[in-house]
């Protein structure tokens, strides 16, 4: 395995800072209906304005609780529902609007590997139909002839080529999630969006397949966009960390940067409620107060002003934007507006 | 670990594709198996019925009618002197035709627009299912009455009767297949199909039908078994299959003289009895199968 890794490190190295994705004010709004009429009476902003530059050959790590809109962004962004604004541009393509064949063809280039390993999979499908499903989309090959492709893709994330001709049922998350990544894996893609992939998982098989996902992003060259909830899986897989909080996105930086100094309060508490394997190493806690807010009401100014440990009187009125405070290194919070 | 190991060990791992299991339940069922057979002997009989019967089945003899069972007309001659046993195998011919292609046809397009509404949702959906409704609230009788009518003569009555009841019944079908269609297309594995470029026609076929396709299976058993009801009944009433031709319900219509009903029960009790067990039958089939699809029963 290990040889195999070395041959191909070099090519990451030199494309390591051109942009494969380029999502600008992306933007995802639900409408709410309400009445008699079905009035339109608001939106819930799962996903309010936010930008990303994928590198390509990077992992980019998208953080935040439950809700916060990490999960709609992914999906949004691989465009398996509608964009209410922004744009995100693919390779130098912009495939904000494209619909139908135009964008079947490009999902060849982006994949998604999702949360739940047992919803995820057809459970009447054999294993073998299910990984071959993408290639006989695109190629006009029979499964019979993709066979041999198949199996050295099941042997490659780990499974045996015998397991073609299971079902679903009969493996266990762990093995079922490996299905998923074989699948997603299977067109060779460019861009591979991790939605939560190992959070269904026991803590004993995560790390196992966090390490396959690592493999494999070395081996193919592949980018991900990791979106967890769980810090330390994060830290454990990416170059580059955003946080997002109520649909924005309020810290963006480099894996070290934003764990050994985190800028927003935000991401201080998150980084703060990360358990320590040293029970004599003593670690402040900050607790935040109160819920998230509902983002379809979500607050004025700041979004994280009303549970802010250092909330200002201008924090309710004025939005701060992203700015690179460090180099590396953005944050959109007001305490470092001074200037 | 252990318990996931446990668990695996206990279910048959030889080829445990769902539907290999959904067999294997089945065929344990004895009240479904033994239906099954005699669903399956009725039919032969009856398709097999001109090797079978050796009375001329349009011989109409009123020196022989009204006749009790013998050894020659073993269930014995109806009012116009034809052999009751030959007609009932004929008659099976007929109901059994009527109720197999009104089902076939009525679940194709039931499954068709349940599926279509229930996959693209909105305005595709709301179209679909007001068409739906408007069907749904056809008056069915007096519409079959009517085109009937109007239809006697220029095509061959038992087509028009399939056709007419076939336009008419899809309704339940379509809403039943798209209130599954629609919880089952809010699982991951169906975005998944969307997210590796699979069209949206192969995710209906592909995807979606089979995983409901446990219900619409059940839903055919008791739409066949309805469908012989609606052919008897139609026939009973003088709206049916043409007289001429013989159908269970044409059988039956005969007893309604009070003569035929009070005296000649050999007429009217065959196609009543047949009627009776097929349909129970049947309907046993469709709860076998609901079971044997069932994931949580274990029988």
């Amino acid at each position: 395995m290990t040889k195999q890794l070395d041959t191909v490190k070099e090519p990451k190295q030199e494309t390591k800072d051109d942009v494969l994705v380029d999502i600008i004010n992306l933007k995802k709004y639900y409408p709410v209906h309400a009445g008699f009429f079905k009035r339109k009476v608001g939106d819930v902003k799962a996903v309010d304005d936010i930008s990303i530059s994928l590198k390509r050959g990077e992992t980019f790590g998208l953080v935040g609780e439950s809700g916060c809109g990490k999960s709609t962004a992914g999906r949004t962004i691989l465009r398996l529902t509608d964009v209410t604004e922004g744009k995100i541009i693919f390779d130098g393509n912009d495939i904000t609007k494209l619909s139908g064949a135009k964008l079947r063809k490009f999902r060849e280039k982006f994949q998604m590997v999702f949360q739940d390993p047992y919803a995820s999979l057809n459970t009447k499908m054999m294993v073998g139909h299910i990984v071959d499903e993408p290639l006989r989309n695109f190629y006009k090959k029979s499964s019979k002839q993709l066979k041999p492709e198949v199996m050295a893709l099941l042997n490659r994330v780990g499974l045996r080529e015998s397991d073609y001709y299971k079902y679903p049922h009969e493996f266990s998350g762990g093995q079922r999630q490996r299905i998923g990544i074989a699948r997603a894996l299977a067109l060779k893609p460019q861009l591979i969006i991790a939605d939560e992939p190992v959070s269904a998982l026991d803590v004993s098989i995560q790390s196992q397949v966090l390490n396959l996902l690592k493999e494999l992003q070395d081996e193919f060259n592949l980018t991900y966009l990791f979106i967890a909830h769980d810090l330390s899986v994060v830290k454990h897989m990416s170059d580059r960390i955003g946080v997002m909080y109520l649909g924005n996105m309020v810290e963006v930086g480099d894996n070290e940067e934003i764990y050994k100094e985190p800028l927003h309060p935000y991401t201080q508490a998150l980084i703060s409620a990360i358990p320590e394997p040293d029970p004599t190493l003593k670690k402040e806690r900050i607790v935040l107060q109160g819920d998230v807010p509902s983002p379809q009401n979500p607050p004025s100014g700041c979004v994280f002003h009303t549970r802010c440990p250092v909330a200002m009187p201008k924090c309710k009125e004025i939005v701060p934007q992203l700015k690179e405070v460090r180099p590396n290194h953005q944050v959109a919070c007001l305490l470092y507006d001074e200037d | 670990m252990n318990a996931v190991e446990r668990t695996e060990v206990k279910q048959p791992r030889t080829n445990a594709s769902p539907w290999a299991i959904a067999r294997r339940k089945f065929l344990k069922n004895k009240l479904a198996m033994t239906s099954s057979a005699f669903l399956l002997i009725v039919i032969i009989l009856s398709f097999l019925a001109p090797y079978i019967t050796t009375v001329d089945i349009s011989r109409v003899n009123v020196g022989y009618s009204g006749l009790p069972p013998s050894s020659e007309n073993w269930l014995g001659t109806d009012t116009s002197g034809r052999d009751v046993f030959t007609r009932l195998l004929y008659g099976g011919r007929v109901s059994l035709t009527v109720g197999m292609s009104v089902t076939a046809i009525v679940i194709f397009i039931g499954t068709l627009i349940g599926s279509v509404a229930g996959y693209f949702g909105g305005f595709v959906d709301s179209v679909l299912m007001r068409f739906t409704d408007f069907i749904l609230n056809f008056p069915f009788l007096i519409f079959v009455i009517v085109l009937n009518a109007i239809l006697f003569n220029k095509v061959s009555g038992v087509w028009v009767l399939i056709a007419t009841i076939s336009v008419l019944s899809w309704g339940g079908i379509a809403r039943i297949v798209r209130s599954k269609i629609l919880a089952e297309k809010e699982n991951e594995y169906i975005l998944a199909a969307q997210s590796i470029g699979t069209p949206a026609s192969k995710i209906i076929v592909k995807h979606l039908l089979p995983n409901v396709l446990s219900v619409i299976i059940v839903q055919a058993t008791l739409t066949f078994a309805g469908m012989i009801i609606a052919e008897a009944g139609l026939s009973f009433l003088g709206f049916g299959v043409p007289q001429e031709v013989p159908s269970w319900g044409n059988m039956l219509s005969s007893a309604n003289k009070s003569d035929v009903l009070q005296n000649k029960p050999w007429i009217w009790m065959p196609p009543a009895t047949i009627i009776t067990i097929t349909i129970l039958s049947i309907n046993f089939i469709g709860e076998g199968l609901k079971d044997a699809f069932n994931p949580r029963s274990f029988k």
